[in-house]
């Protein structure tokens, strides 16, 4: 059985820090969060978008000859009317510079796989392999076990990064089997903070937590919790106080804190959105109050 | 600082006085005037006249001086001490300055005798006929104008230094001692590799330089001090031919030139002043000067410094140390004894003014190497170490019994000779050591200089017994070679191999531990001192060597680990000695290459390879043996042969001990022949008809059709590069053989002929083609925007490039964005890169050498992708003009946000095309975060992966754009800052600023 082919922000290879060794991260395009902080809006939205980026547009003028809609002005700076867009993307191949792109692009789970295995040497030397990340992998469910089986058949290591916002009875059976390692997001322990600021509920993230960690005591996939520190939002002492209660409770030995990057901002306004939210980078001593929350409960933090 | 070489720049800003001198005819009149000022300087200042006299009387030249539009013709004659200008230029001009306009000649008027070479390069100012009379009338122009000229030099340093004062931004200092400290942190392993006999962690992570005191103060006597011209060789080797003769001999009859070669190094090496360093275990400098010196070489280049005498220690960029005295040699009693006597002027007089040669003098299109010298390979020193110069003697003389002819005899004899002087000079070393011991307060040095003497009297005559006198006696060859050869990359082959036995029998002999670790310590010592004194033996450059060769040492290549004849593990307890002394000297010469067997080498051994490149930032290269043995399989060598393969210059294979490949013979710019075909054979910089007519762009209706036109230039500008290699290779059999070099090479015993006449076993030439990556990537873009998707046509693509895409930005931005390059993982692409690396391969391989041998293909650049890219317009892959190519055949930095499609690329090109070796150069930036051991793992892999899919040879730069920077601001403190150019080494701050701002641009992969 075959569904639709998921829809592709990007395959980053040689990554070294989502997960060990040299890697290649898959970004699945759809997330069921809207988090406000989100470091990859253009992967939110689970369609194809335009994204246009001024900075690299030399005012050919190309694209606005090949709209259909009208939707595309040239000026200073050039601009894009999204209302009339209908995300045909001709503007795209008509652009010379690239500073029109389709973010998402459908690909079929063995296109995926092919591309990936090119790196398969550069994950065995290194002891690296393929993440799955996003946007929210799961949300490609069937693909996302698809891809993963082909993986692992093919001898790769295996890791879901994922805020935990899935239906588990798919992911046990489609995804689970073939994952070595997931990293699980935990942001907000409170279910109304949460609703707040990642527009969704806690819930079925905290049971889903609790079944991986569960399975991964009597030998499943090794979970990795991970915390963003977002200044202002996740990191208040309470509610690091309430996710360290969450991670013991659950057994959790160590989590890996994830501090606020401010360098994301501009990739929204491509894709037409509005950042929600702007913070600066976290002082050391910050960093180190919001380790200290964890480490008072007996939790290793690692960078 | 002295200006970039771009054809948009000029080396002095012109003024508003200036801008009068511009005017019709005026540039002629102020010609006119400066000459005949010239003229009554010399007629009536004695000083200035003075300068007219060599020791061998008057020396009378002619210089013409003319623009292209005949605005200025006039010339100065120099006759028997008296000088007179004149309207016009005879046909007896010994040279003629050709200039673009009144600007240039304006400007060269007005320039430092370094600067007037930039005019050359940018091929404003064309030389006609003897470089050597241009620079000495550049010297007399530096005694008119020496005051101003030392004030314009004073002024640029100080422009040079407030510039990088202003550009210092504190934020780049952020990395400054994370870099500093990546020494303190070492790791250590448990030896795993059979050929590793006696070192428990053959990392030797327990020392480190502070260890070795003496070391230390070479390496800060290095980095502080200047090299010095040394007269000594050229003075005792020039009054040497004034007795007994050049062409004919004292009675008149013609020499036979390897004698002549053999009694003249001879007496060079009897009369050698014997120089022990204070503290050195090893005797011994190729110079008089006990830290750093440089050797002239008036038979081959050493008059292209002729006109910078004076200002070499002014100079902006690599300055040397010269004493008013050396100078004075140099003019009256050296250079004028040898202006019609070398390589140019004997190809000159024996086939006058030809294509070939105006091509090599333009500078844009290729380099020939011969001009210099010959001697790029890897002498065969293992027997000598064994059975030491008297061994090779008595095998000499035996030869001489059977010798198949009269020249084989005499070259035997020739070649004993040589070997003699070598002798005579160990035993002058021997005495001066035993003298300095008599005089020496320091009981332990006393001590050491007897032993030293002792040393001496057995090495190099005998075979050595210890690494001490190993490494002797290999040096003493050395200086020797030196001596004979000028340093374009003489090479020391595999010293992990030639000097284990001596390891092992030293630490075989040890009583205890305490001895055990005594004699290792000793042994990176010793080692570590040879590293010194070859990276003090600099080559003397003149300052147009820092735009071509920016920063580049004699380039002494050192090869170590891969297998050994018989195909086994050749890693042994010395290939880890060696290391640790690279890792602790980090110095830009030795160049130190490593060789990988993929399933014979060891992981530990590889993982050391990547630590000590992590903590140098800049070396060893690492090279696959498996690509290497199949770019070497097809010339039909023995399997045993190509597993002898050592590093010669830069990367190039030669067979150890055997071959005579000059394996830098032609640095080739492979985007000259593009611009010939974009122009019907036309080459814009050159403003000649250098190819043949091939048609205009808009006559290409297929994109083969313009290939084919491409093979076409290609073809005709590398049949040109083999005729000036070849007849300047004739002339070295004809007047510059070698017979010392020659003794040393394996097949001269057989052959009895000098290595210069095909003596050596194996013989070839290797070329370096340069601008692979911007050809195909422009390649690419004619055939996907041209031909399949029509978005442009031809002729307006050529006019976008004349332009340098001014008012193009749309095509200039497609070219870069749209189209698949090199580099980007596109099969396509890396196809289209196969396809010209073969035609460039099959191009060379049709041709032979002098000594009947082929000619191979490279794909390293020295520093000749910046200097070339300086000098060369926009191109079709939307490089802009005067931007620098990538180096070797590295992909450039927007082919792809991932290294690793880099990496595939490059190791999918076809080995057997790269039969002169690549350079594939990366430069990693690790993350702070990250322990040693994960930054060295990320490298392992990379570098593993890389060899496992096919690839040759790579080189890394750890080091962030970042520190570069600070580095550029802040020279001081990163004297010793090692970064790879792309085949060699060089420190940082020497270069410049072009090939800075290259090196900062290169695409940075994190690690």
């Amino acid at each position: 059985m075959t569904g639709a082919p998921p829809l592709i922000v990007d395959i980053k290879a040689n990554c070294l820090d989502d997960g060990p060794g040299i890697r290649s991260v898959v970004f699945f395009k759809g997330c069921p969060l809207s988090c406000v902080w989100c470091h990859n809006p253009e992967s939110i939205a689970p369609r194809a978008e335009l994204s246009f980026d001024p900075d690299v547009c030399v005012g050919s003028g190309e694209c606005v000859d090949r709209c259909p809609e009208g939707a595309l002005q040239i000026g200073r700076p050039a601009s894009l009317d999204r209302d009339r867009c209908t995300a045909c993307f001709d503007c795209v191949d008509a652009c010379p510079a690239g500073a029109l792109e389709r973010v998402g692009r459908p690909l079929d789970v063995a296109e995926i796989a092919r591309l990936l295995l090119r790196d398969k040497p550069f994950y065995d030397h290194s002891g690296g392999g393929v993440t799955f990340s996003g946007g929210e992998a799961t949300g490609s469910m069937h693909a996302l076990g698809e891809l993963a089986r082909t993986l692992v058949e093919a001898g790769v290591h295996t890791l879901l990064q994922t805020c935990g916002a899935f239906s588990r009875e798919r992911f046990e059976r489609d995804v689970y089997p073939w994952l070595t390692t997931i990293h699980y997001d935990l942001k907000a322990a409170d279910a109304a903070h949460h609703r707040d600021v990642c527009g969704a509920d806690n819930r079925t993230i905290l049971d889903n937590f609790a079944w991986v960690m569960d399975r991964a005591s009597r030998g499943g996939a090794e979970v990795l919790p991970r915390v963003p520190l977002v200044p202002g939002i996740t990191d208040a002492d309470a509610n690091l106080d309430a996710l360290a209660h969450v991670l013991v409770v659950n057994g959790a030995p160590k989590v890996q804190l994830m501090a606020y990057n401010p360098l994301w901002g501009g990739k929204a306004l491509k894709v037409g959105r509005t950042p929600k939210y702007t913070g600066g980078w976290m002082a050391p001593d910050e960093l180190r109050r919001c380790a200290d929350r964890f480490e008072r409960r007996g939790l290793q933090v690692v960078a | 600082m002295t200006p970039p070489t771009t054809g948009s720049t000029t080396p002095t800003t012109i003024g508003t006085f200036d801008r009068l001198l511009l005017g019709s005819r005026r540039m002629d009149v102020a010609t006119a005037a400066l000459l005949r000022l010239m003229t009554l300087l010399c007629n009536h200042r004695a000083s200035l006249r003075d300068m007219l006299r060599s020791r061998d009387g008057w020396v009378d030249f002619t210089i013409g001086i003319r623009t292209e539009s005949g605005s200025v013709e006039r010339s100065i004659t120099f006759e028997q001490g008296r000088a007179a200008s004149r309207r016009g230029i005879s046909g007896h001009a010994n040279a003629v300055l050709n200039f673009v306009d009144d600007r240039a000649l304006l400007v060269m008027l007005r320039s430092t005798p370094n600067e007037v070479l930039t005019l050359i390069l940018d091929n404003d100012l064309v030389i006609d006929g003897s470089w050597g009379h241009v620079q000495l009338f550049n010297y007399l122009l530096a005694q008119v104008a020496g005051a101003q000229h030392d004030r314009k030099l004073g002024r640029i340093i100080r422009d040079d230094r407030a510039r990088r004062k202003a550009d210092a931004n504190p934020e780049h200092e952020r990395g400054r001692d994370a870099f500093a400290a990546r020494p303190a942190t070492r790791l250590r392993a448990a030896a795993v590799d059979p050929g590793v006999l006696h070192l428990s962690d053959p990392y030797l992570s327990d020392y480190s330089l502070e260890d070795f005191p003496l070391l230390r103060r070479f390496l800060d006597d290095h980095l502080a001090q200047n090299p010095e011209v040394c007269a000594e060789r050229p003075r005792l080797l020039t009054d040497w031919h004034r007795e007994h003769g050049f062409e004919t001999d004292a009675t008149g009859a013609p020499w036979d030139p390897v004698q002549r070669q053999g009694q003249a190094f001879a007496h060079v090496m009897r009369h050698k002043t014997p120089v022990i360093r204070d503290g050195d275990p090893l005797p011994g400098t190729t110079t008089t000067k006990p830290v750093t010196g440089s050797v002239v070489f008036p038979d081959a280049q050493g008059l292209m410094i002729w006109g910078e005498l004076d200002s070499l220690d002014k100079r902006m960029l690599i300055p040397f140390d010269i004493s008013p005295e050396t100078s004075r040699t140099l003019h009256h009693d050296v250079f004028p004894w040898w202006i019609h006597r070398n390589f140019r002027e004997w190809v000159r007089a024996e086939h006058g003014d030809q294509l070939s040669q105006q091509v090599d003098e333009r500078w844009v299109a290729y380099f020939v190497w011969k001009s210099i010298g010959i001697s790029h390979t890897v002498p065969d020193f293992g027997p000598i170490l064994t059975a030491g110069t008297s061994g090779r003697i008595a095998l000499l003389k035996e030869a001489q019994q059977t010798a198949v002819d009269d020249e084989a005899a005499s070259t035997y004899g020739t070649m004993i000779e040589c070997l003699e002087g070598v002798e005579a000079y160990a035993d002058h070393l021997g005495a001066h050591a035993a003298s300095l011991a008599a005089e020496a307060a320091d009981p332990d040095r006393a001590a050491d200089l007897r032993t030293m003497a002792a040393i001496c009297g057995r090495v190099p005559r005998h075979g050595a017994t210890t690494l001490r006198e190993a490494l002797t006696s290999l040096w003493i060859l050395w200086v020797a070679l030196h001596n004979e050869n000028a340093d374009t990359g003489l090479s020391l082959g595999r010293l992990d191999q030639v000097l284990q036995p001596f390891f092992d029998a030293d630490l075989q002999a040890a009583d205890s531990d305490a001895e055990r670790d005594s004699l290792v310590r000793r042994a990176i010592e010793l080692t570590g001192a040879f590293f010194m004194r070859c990276t003090d033996h600099f080559p003397l450059s003149p300052d147009i060597g820092n735009y071509l060769f920016g920063g580049a040492s004699s380039t002494q290549a050192l090869t170590l680990g891969g297998v050994r004849r018989d195909g086994t593990d050749a890693v042994n307890d010395m290939t880890y000695v060696l290391l640790k002394v690279t890792e602790m000297l980090s110095i830009r010469d030795v160049n130190v290459n490593a060789r990988f067997k993929r399933g014979t080498n060891s992981d530990c051994y590889l993982r050391r390879l990547c630590e000590v490149n992590f903590i140098t930032a800049g070396t060893p290269s690492m090279h696959s043996d498996d690509a290497v043995f199949a770019s070497l399989r097809p010339h039909g060598y023995s399997e045993e042969d190509i597993r002898d393969w050592a590093a010669t210059g830069c990367v190039e294979p030669s067979i150890s001990g055997k071959h005579m490949g000059h394996t830098g013979s032609i640095l080739f710019n492979l985007v000259a022949a593009l611009q010939m075909t974009l122009h019907d054979g036309w080459h814009p910089r050159m403003r000649l008809q250098v190819g043949p007519r091939t048609g205009a762009v808009d006559s290409f209706e297929t994109f083969d059709g313009f290939f084919e036109a491409f093979a076409i230039q290609l073809r005709s500008l590398a049949a040109l590069a083999v005729q000036r290699n070849n007849q300047l290779a004739a002339v070295h059999a004809q007047h510059r053989p070698t017979p010392l070099l020659s003794s040393m090479m394996g097949g001269t015993l057989r052959s009895g002929r000098d290595v210069t006449r095909g003596g050596a076993e194996i013989n070839s030439s290797g070329t370096s083609n340069i601008g692979l990556a911007d050809v195909t990537d422009s390649m690419m873009v004619i055939l996907k925007l041209v031909f399949e998707e029509r978005r442009v046509d031809f002729a307006s693509l050529v006019s976008a490039i004349d332009a340098d895409f001014e008012g193009h930005d749309a095509l200039a931005a497609r070219a870069r964005c749209k189209v698949p390059l090199f580099g980007s993982g596109d099969p396509e692409a890396v196809a289209m890169a196969n396809r010209i690396a073969g035609l460039v391969h099959d191009t060379w391989t049709n041709h032979r050498n002098h000594r009947g041998g082929r000619y191979t293909s490279g794909f390293w650049s020295m520093s000749q992708h910046v200097a070339y890219g300086c000098l060369t317009g926009a191109l079709p892959s939307g490089r802009r003009a005067g931007k620098a190519f990538t180096p070797g055949l590295t992909p450039q930095p927007l082919a792809s946000k991932s290294f690793l499609d880099n990496i595939r690329d490059v190791a999918h090109l076809d080995p057997t095309n790269l039969d002169n070796n690549m350079a594939f150069n990366v430069k990693l930036v690790p993350d702070a975060k990250d322990s040693r051991d994960t930054t060295v793992s990320t490298m392992e892999a990379y570098t593993k992966t890389y060899f496992d899919c096919g690839g040759m040879q790579i080189q890394f730069n750890v080091v962030t754009a970042e520190t570069l920077r600070d580095a550029m601001a802040h020279p001081e403190a990163y004297r010793g800052l090692l970064v790879r150019i792309s085949g060699y080494n060089a420190y940082f701050v020497t270069l410049n600023r072009e090939i800075q701002l290259e090196l900062i641009e290169r695409a940075e992969f994190g690690l």
